[in-house]
């Protein structure tokens, strides 16, 4: 299992993890958990490299990437990335409950991306999805798209499992058609 | 609160002066130039009679043709810049507790194929007795503000130190500091607060010489006369200069002022052409220097391309010609990869920047740990009013 962040910033709707690697984190849609008590699932849905330091910009250097590593080491020491995740359960006593935590994870617990086994039972109902579409500044449609790819992947064999899914998005879309076929057909 | 109403019209008329000035100005700056080359073909003249004269100033001790210049030597390809730089926060006498703390930022830049950055800050923080008392000719003293900068400067020398001793590749490895090599503050200071801070200077030189890595000081801007003061020695009439027995007092100019005012700075602008290029090299004559034994301090002046800077090095850079050309281009290099400042030195400074609500934090973690714990916290009501100011 490997580890791709460390919590920097923690609330009951999600918390924010920064990569132990510049321009690495897991992608966008990908079901992450954390190793605190209890354990916590989320949706990664933002990904962003930036100065650690709010008062710095990047500034354009009119290098490669090669060249910058040997000529300019430092500005590699002053950037950062980090990655959102967006909860959508947590585990209790074995089982898996579809809400936010009592508590959310502490800062400087570590985050790892989720087995198959664990996507596949994260995104068995449609919860998530009621999540996402429910979740003010994130981007509702994208994130509904990648993270029910990734829960296809996780069960190959399942073919009517994005017919199942795409029912429940007809339901919470009912009142706009546009939307709903625009998320479908990407989605194909 | 400043007025910036009342303060427009000051400034205003400062310009207004400085345009009349100017045009004197560019040729005195002319003439110190043309000086410049009129005494570098007899050179071991003028270098003679500078080590005869007494003066008021500082005189650069000259070793070859003053207006030499040297074009920017290769840089290997695969090099390391080791930098320091510190800041401190000062004791508050209005504060719960009289202490004071100095945060020193330390960088380590490797170039080449296995390029790779280390940046660091290490705070220390001084509290007891024998850190915030300074033994001043005989007695003991609280450490003012100097005592502290003297300090910090001390400790930024010691982490180039601790940098070197860790790092396992020496080979092409600079060592640089953000200003000059010579702690010309001590003069004037006790002989004990003296060697408090020369003697673990002089044992980081030692040992930086003994694994043959070239420290330089490097000063942006510099406003340094010493290589002007020459030319004034040069200028004046008498045989030997003995300012203090300056029989030309009574003429309205000095025959030694027309180019007093001008800088090294803006003389060697006019030598030093292209980027890249450094002066010959120049003896300082700080009478602090007598203290530094085989590390006397020699500097030059290097064309950054933005500005002209002031690289000080010690005695044995300068011996060794191999050392003087890899802090010549190295320097050069961090200053072109710094946008006219070395990089180095830049991110050590951000290293060890405390800002203002750093210091506030600081004293607020005092505070909040002593009254945890059931001391009693006093602050002077000076100290509450600047934290709360009422209306």
């Amino acid at each position: 299992m490997s580890r791709v962040g460390e919590i920097v910033e923690s609330s009951t709707k999600g918390f924010a993890a920064r990569s132990p690697r510049i321009g690495q984190s897991p992608s966008f849609g990908c079901f992450v958990k954390t190793d605190s008590k209890p354990v916590v699932y989320g949706l990664v849905y933002e990904i962003i490299t930036e100065s650690r330091d709010p008062g710095r910009k990047p500034d354009p250097y009119g290098k490669s990437i090669e060249e910058l590593k040997r000529e300019q080491p430092e500005i590699f020491e002053l950037l950062k990335t980090e990655f959102r995740a967006l909860t959508i359960a947590y585990s209790e006593k074995e089982s898996i409950r579809f809400s936010l935590p009592p508590i959310p994870p502490h800062i400087h617990y570590f985050v790892y991306e989720c087995t198959r086994e664990e996507v596949e039972l994260l995104s068995s109902e449609d919860f998530f999805l009621r999540t996402i579409i429910s979740s003010p500044n994130v981007p509702v449609d994208d994130l509904i798209i990648s993270s029910l790819r990734y829960a296809q992947d996780a069960r190959q064999f399942d073919k009517g499992y994005l017919v199942r899914m795409g029912k429940s998005l007809a339901r919470f879309f009912k009142d706009d058609y546009e939307r709903l076929s625009s998320v479908l057909r990407r989605l194909a | 609160m400043l007025n910036f109403t009342s303060l427009k019209p000051q400034i205003n008329k400062m310009i207004e002066e400085k345009k009349k000035l100017e045009e004197d100005f560019l040729e005195k700056i002319n003439l110190s130039h043309r000086e410049l080359k009129l005494r570098s073909k007899k050179w071991e003249e003028i270098s003679q009679k500078v080590g005869l004269s007494k003066t008021s100033w500082l005189l650069a001790g000259i070793l070859g043709p003053l207006d030499n210049t040297y074009s920017l030597p290769l840089r290997p390809q695969t090099c390391t810049v080791i930098a320091s730089d510190g800041s401190q926060i000062f004791p508050n006498r209005h504060e719960a507790l009289p202490c004071y703390l100095i945060n020193i930022g330390s960088v380590v830049l490797h170039y080449g194929e296995e390029g790779k950055a280390k940046l660091n800050s290490y705070p220390k923080f001084f509290y007891k007795d024998e850190d915030r008392l300074v033994i001043w000719d005989g007695r003991r003293i609280p450490a003012d503000s100097s005592v502290i900068s003297e300090r910090r400067a001390l400790m930024e020398f010691q982490e180039l130190l601790r940098l070197a001793d860790e790092n396992t590749n020496l080979e092409n490895t600079v060592a640089i500091c953000d200003g000059t090599l010579i702690f010309w503050r001590l003069e004037g200071t006790p002989s004990d607060f003296k060697n408090e801070i020369i003697e673990p200077f002089i044992s980081v030189m030692d040992r930086l010489k003994d694994l043959r890595i070239p420290i330089a000081g490097y000063i942006s801007f510099p406003g340094s006369t010493d290589v002007i003061n020459t030319l004034r020695v040069g200028l004046c009439p008498e045989e030997v200069s003995y300012c203090n027995k300056c029989p030309y007092t009574d003429l309205p100019e000095l025959p030694c002022s027309p180019i007093e005012g001008v800088t090294d700075r803006m003389l060697f602008s006019r030598v030093l052409s292209k980027p890249g290029e450094r002066s010959s090299v120049f003896q300082s004559s700080s009478k602090i220097l007598d203290l530094y034994g085989d590390h006397k301090i020699y500097f030059f002046y290097l064309n950054i391309g933005e500005e002209i800077a002031r690289v000080e090095i010690p005695k044995w850079v300068l011996d060794d010609k191999e050392l003087l050309d890899l802090a010549h281009t190295v320097i050069f290099d961090q200053s072109k990869k710094g946008n006219g400042y070395p990089v180095a030195l830049s991110e050590a400074h951000e290293q060890a920047v405390v800002k203002s609500r750093d210091r506030d934090f600081f004293f607020d973690l005092i505070r909040e740990g002593l009254v945890r714990s059931d001391f009693r916290v006093t602050v002077s009501r000076k100290g509450l009013s600047k934290r709360i100011p009422r209306i």
